[in-house]
Formats: structure tokens, sequence, C-alpha cells
């Protein structure tokens, strides 16, 4: 066992050392602030250039109303850039919205009927940078019983800015459905009052206390029931992920650096398998510690640490250590096996499709966690880690013999797999020339 | 050759008996039975896919054989002897990325050695090869010489009573050669038993103390050089005239001539018979009946694995 420990010590030391390792740990927190930074950056970048454009009323009657708006909103502009606030408990965080063009219109009087040439001229100033679009209101767009003349059209040279024909059609169409109502002989306010929408208010269930007394249900938190579950879940798949298929790396370099070799002339093969395991745990521990640190300051520096029930965490790496045996120890049979990264990709897919598994399910398990299917799905040893944290980190959670027989088929299962591929490993690692497939594999298993 | 005391040799370092190891259908050791003295240099020979690799790894139990017995350093049939047999394998190998401290104190660590031991012996090791400096250097950025001479460290590290190298001079350069071969001659004299697997028949001549030959297989050759040089008797005739070995060639019961530049080596039956005949033909130079090298050995017991490029497999077996 102390050579088990020797190796697995190397394998963490190699790996933690390592650039690979130091860049992977701060890889999500760093493209997180790359692409933070880069957005506010991009946002100062903004062309705020005043975007000129002409409005060819055809109606007659809502360019002025129109011209108002536009005047009412660079008036907003110039008065001071927008804001929004972000409120969790006891923080606020202000959020600079990003600057905005100021827009100039002005009116193209038309006389005649040659619309076409209206156009014509039109696009030809925009063509001539004298105005960045141009609006044609169609003449019938107040009748809301007209079938003819009802469109609004934009016509630009710049199809891909989105600000200003939004803000036109928006603008346009309160306008022109508070004219509607009001020629109705409706009454807009009372419209809106009346047909605002009911708001749904999601709540946990209630609860009697050994006291009796009756304790209400809880408004539902979308962090507590969604962003823990799915967050943890996601973070679990990530840290196993990136840790054990490395392990088939490690195993083939070794192998074709011809340093097999050498290590088995001082520990057997099944303490140079189990030491490169423990090794990854270990290193996969490390990573997960760090990142489940850094989420829980978080969480706690925004109060929200309490939607996070504590057993979670040790679930969390419970799941981790056996998804990480399991998976590993065949990632390592694999690249024992093989003499070419080539090779191993082939025997790889089989497996990457029974390890995507809980990636695949994981969405009807979150939406009904107690279905028939999520209960079976859950108790496939394979799937067991990330789809048992999920319904484990969904209220109210399975049924505790659930989560006893899931455990222990995993348990089961693991050690399967470490047997198999100890027997793999055991022929493989000295193995030359054509790699093996399926069947011998399975023949190495059941070999003396 | 040291004097062997005989409660050494009835205590060998390694003792194989009647082992046979098959892969498939292919036997690469059949029935071998071999005892390697205590604190002797055992020379291993044999063409490439003869059996040596298989008998290095049946030795350290990498290989379990499928029938007979293997006692190393009196452990019997465990790997419980491997933290004191040190290892150089044919095809070397070191973790690129680490630095030659690191790989040498994790090899000496899977020997079971302490860390300060460990660092200990890896400066003294460094320094006695020359390459102190390149300590903290990763193994790399090292030429293949001194890469060599890394591996060999590291097999030596951690004070083995068994040492086993598997062509240890290969690719070295004669400066280099030299210091490793000093160096193994001094772990031999402290009492190290080596064991020591070569291509290099001048080299097996003279360092190995007993010879080993495997030929698929097969044991074939087994005992100190002049015991074997006995059992091929004395018709090896080193012969230097006029017409070289062209002339030589055509001579009746002439057989396997080799070139050796200025003379010619070359077996007959009759060593006078050929003075005889050459007297006539050619002016004789050089004329010395001497015992068959280690090199003429191999060749006659190796030859068929030639003929068998030509003509279709006959039967297994040695020579």
């Amino acid at each position: 066992m102390n050579k088990v420990w020797r190796v697995a010590a190397t394998e963490y030391l190699n790996a933690v050392r390592s650039k690979a390792f130091i860049i992977g740990v701060l890889a999500v927190p760093l493209i997180m602030a790359i692409s933070i930074g880069a957005q506010f950056y991009a946002q100062k970048k903004t062309d705020v250039t005043p975007r000129r454009f002409a409005v060819l009323d055809r109606s007659g009657q809502l360019y002025p109303a129109l011209a108002a708006k536009v005047q009412a909103r660079t008036d907003g502009l110039r008065a001071g850039g927008k804001s929004v606030s972000v409120a969790l408990k006891g923080q606020s965080l202000k959020v600079d919205l990003p600057p905005q063009a100021e827009f100039v219109v002005e009116e193209f009087k038309f006389s005649g009927d040659d619309l076409k040439a209206a156009e014509l001229q039109l696009s030809e100033r925009v063509r001539r940078k004298e105005l960045f679009a141009f609006v044609i209101i169609g003449p019938n767009v107040l009748d809301p019983r007209a079938t003819n003349g009802t469109e609004v059209l934009y016509h630009t040279q710049t199809p891909t800015y989105q600000d200003l024909p939004a803000w036109v059609e928006n603008t346009l169409s309160g306008e022109i459905r508070e004219r509607r109502f009001t020629a109705a002989g409706v009454d807009s306010k009372q419209v809106r009052e009346l047909s605002r929408s009911v708001t749904l208010l999601r709540l946990g269930l209630a609860e009697q206390k050994a006291t009796g007394e009756v304790v209400q249900a809880k408004r539902e938190n979308r962090i507590a029931t969604l962003v823990v579950p799915v967050g943890g879940m996601v973070l679990l798949y990530l840290v196993v992920m990136t840790s054990a298929p490395a392990l088939l790396n490690t195993v083939l370099e070794e192998k074709m650096q011809k340093i097999s070799e050498v290590l088995l002339a001082s520990v057997a093969p099944f303490e140079l398998m189990l030491g490169k395991l423990l090794g990854t745990v270990m290193v996969s521990l490390t990573l997960s510690a760090l990142y489940l640190g850094s989420l829980t300051w978080v969480l706690w520096r925004f109060e929200q640490l309490s939607n996070v029930p504590g057993q979670l965490f040790a679930w969390f790496f419970l799941f981790q250590v056996l998804a990480l045996l399991m998976y590993g120890s065949v990632f390592l049979a694999i690249g024992a096996a093989c003499n070419e990264i080539r090779d191993a990709q082939s025997l790889m897919f089989p497996v990457m499709m029974v390890v995507m598994v809980p990636y695949l399910m994981f969405i009807p398990v979150m939406e009904s966690p107690t279905s028939p299917f999520s209960r079976g799905i859950s108790l496939f040893p394979p799937a067991t880690p990330m789809l048992m944290f999920l319904r484990l980190a969904i209220p109210p959670g399975p049924t505790w013999w659930e989560v006893v027989l899931g455990v222990v088929l995993t348990t089961a299962f693991m050690l399967g797999c470490v047997w198999a591929s100890a027997k793999i490993f055991r022929i493989g690692i000295l193995s030359q020339g054509q790699a093996p497939n399926l069947t011998k594999l399975v023949k190495w298993v059941f070999s003396k | 050759m040291p004097p062997l005391l005989s409660a050494d040799l009835k205590r060998p370092a390694v003792r194989l008996a009647n082992v046979t190891k098959t892969f498939g259908s292919h036997t690469a050791v059949r029935d071998l039975s071999l005892a390697v003295p205590r604190g002797c240099t055992y020379g291993f020979i044999g063409p490439n896919g003869s059996g040596k690799t298989t008998t290095i790894r049946t030795i350290l139990h990498i290989f379990h054989p499928d029938s007979g017995e293997v006692e190393v350093l009196g452990e019997r049939s465990t790997r419980a002897a491997n933290d004191r047999i040190g290892y150089l394998p044919e095809e070397r190998g070191l973790y690129k990325k680490m630095t030659v401290r690191r790989v040498l104190a994790y090899y000496a660590a899977l020997k079971g050695m302490d860390r300060a031991d460990a660092a200990k012996a890896s400066t003294e090791w460094l320094a006695k090869m020359g390459l102190s400096e390149w300590a903290d250097k990763k193994v790399e950025a090292l030429s293949k010489g001194m890469a060599q001479k890394i591996q060999f460290i590291a097999a030596v590290i951690a004070r083995p009573e068994l040492l086993i190298l598997d062509e240890p001079f290969s690719g070295l350069d004669p400066v280099n050669l030299e210091v490793l071969r000093a160096a193994i001659l001094e772990l031999r004299a402290t009492g190290t038993t080596i064991i020591f697997s070569t291509h290099d028949m001048a080299m097996a001549e003279i360092m190995c103390d007993f010879i080993f030959m495997i030929y698929r297989g097969n044991k074939v050759l087994d005992g100190t050089l002049a015991d074997i040089q006995r059992q091929f008797g004395e018709d090896t005739v080193r012969v230097g005239c006029g017409g070289g070995a062209e002339l030589l060639r055509g001579l009746p019961g002439v057989e396997m001539v080799r070139d050796l530049g200025q003379l010619q080596e070359l077996r007959h039956g009759d060593p006078q018979a050929l003075l005889r005949d050459l007297a006539p033909r050619t002016t004789v130079r050089h004329f010395e009946v001497c015992k068959p090298s280690l090199h003429d050995i191999f060749i006659r017991i190796a030859k068929p694995d030639l003929q068998e490029m030509q003509v279709p497999k006959t039967t297994g077996g040695g020579a």
C-alpha cells in the first residue's frame, strides 16, 4: 500500500504543479472575467454617432408625435446615462447600460403621387450618408379595418443596427394604438388596467409542526430549486470529466515512452493502477474544493448560502469519488491496452456514450424527479453519481432507500470496473502491436 | 573472475527451475533452468525474439511463468525481492517533463528508499556521471547519452543486490561507454550481482563471468566462456594472406569465413591441412589456431535463423 501512495503522491504533484492544471483551475473564472471585461470594453466602444432619419408620413397625422418622442428621448439621454440595479439580500449591484446614439428626425414633404420617385430620392440621400434611414408611414395606418396602406416601411443600408427600427416600431405602435382607442371612444387607461396580467406566485408546501402550529408555505426560491441542483450537477460532471479522461493520456504516454516497464519492475500492475487512480481522485478533489470554496464564498457574500443544504457538499464529494474511480479505471484500462491515441479514440467512443447518459438525461429528471423514469435512470450506476445528486439537490429529494440503493449499486459497479480494468491493465500495459478490440478486452478480463 | 564460494553457489541470486512461458500459441521460454550465482556478472545473449526479455521479465515477476519456479534473492515466486533489484530495460523510459532530480527521487521512492537517502545517492551518482549541473533540468533537455546515464542511475540508485542491464551500452559514445562500464565494474566489485543482456559479443566476453544463451526459447549455452569455448573445440583459424577472404572461401574444408580486415577468421576441421593448402597458393603473413570467439559461437548457433529467411521453417529447438 505504501507504493500505491507513492505513485498517487507523484501523480498528484505532477498534475497540480503542471501549467495545464493551473491554467485549468483559472480557466473558468478567467474566461468569465475576460468575457465580462470584453463586454464592458465593447460597450464603451459603441458608435454613438447620431442617427438621422427622414419620415414620410402619408397618414399626415403621426409625424409631430414621433418628432416629439424623438426629442424626449434625446433629452433623456442627455440628462444622464441609464443604469439598472440588481438587488440581492443586503447587496446591490448597479450596472450601467451601454451608451445609446441619439436619433435626429426630419420630415420628408411629399407632393404628388410618385412614391417610387420619393423612395429613390430618399435612398440616394442614404447612399450619400446624409441620412441613416428613412421611414414611410402608410396612409391607412390608423384605420384598424383597412387592408392596404397600413404598413410602416423602414429603409436602411445598415440592416444590422437594431436600435432605430426597434424604437420606431415600438413608438409608432404605442402612438397608433392610443389613437385607435381614442377614435373608438375607449379610454386607453382603463383598457390597460383591465388587461393587466395576473401574477403567479410559486410556493412550496405548508407544514404542521409537532406543536400543531401550521407553518405557511414559503415562496419558491429559484436559486435553491434550480440554480443549485443544475449548477451542482454540471460542476460535478465538469470536475469528473476534466480529471478522469486525463488518465488515458498519462498511461498511454508512459507506455509510448517505455516508462511502464521501469515502473512495473518496482510496483505490481494493480498497485500502479490504483496509485494513478487515487492520484487523480486527489487532483479532482483539489479542483472541486477550489471551485466549491470560491462558489461558497460568493454565495455567503450575497447571503445566499442558506439555499445550499450542507449535506449536499458531502453528497457531491461522495459521488465525485465514486464517478472518478468508476470512469477513471475504465480510461486507465483503455490507455493501457492501446499503443496510439488513435486506437484509444475508437475504444473511447462506446465509453463516452455511456458517460454522456447523465448529461443527456438530466432535463427530464430535473422536471420530474420522482417519475419512474427518473427513479430508474438514477439507479443506473454509470449515471447515478450525477443524476442521484441532482435528485438529492431538488427539494424534497428522493426517498432514503433509493439513495442507499444507488450508492450500493454504484459502489458494486465501481468495484467491478476496477477489477476488470486491473485485468486489462495487467496484460495491456506491456502489450505491443495491434490494439485489441472489445472482444479481446473481454477475453483479457476473464483470462487467468 | 573473483573466487566464488560454494555457499554462494548453493544460494544463487536467481534460480529458475523448469520455467515455461507461452503467449497464445507461441512459446517464448521453454523449460528453462538457470542459476545465477551471487556477486557475478552473468551475460544473457541470443538473437532478437529468442526469449531474453521474457526471461528478464520473469525474473522481475512482471510475467508469471505458466509452469516452473522462480526464486530471486531468496524470495520464491513473489515480488518481495523487487525492491532489491535494479533494472535498466532495453527501451529507455524517463518522464520528459520532470526534472532529473525528481525522476530519480520517484524511482528511488518506488524501491522503498527514503527521501533523504535518495537525495544523497542521487547527488553522488550525478557527480560520478558528470551530470551534477543537469540535476534541476528537465529530462527533455538532455542528450540521448545523458538520458541513458540518468536511466542507469535510476536503476542503481537504491543500491540493488541484483542489477539487470538490458543493452546498457547501446547508443553510447566511447567516452560515456567507459564511464558506464567503470560504474558497472565498481558495483560488481562491491558484491552486486549483474545480469547483463547484450548483442555485443566482445563486451560480453570481457565483462561476463558466465554466459547464458537462449535461442528460440531454449537454453543453448550456459557456463563460463572457457567452458563454452571448450565445447566448440579449437577449429577456428585466423589467417592473414594475399588474396584474403576471396581466396580462402574457395579452399576445401573452409567454413564460415569472417573478414576482419587485415585478418580473416574461419573454421576448418584440420588447420594443418589448411596451412598446407595455402602455402603454394599465396603468401601467408599470419596463421593462428585459436578458440572460437563468442561471436563465432553465436553465429554458429543462430545461423539457422538467417537460412530460414530463404527456406520454410523446419523445427524448433536450439543448435
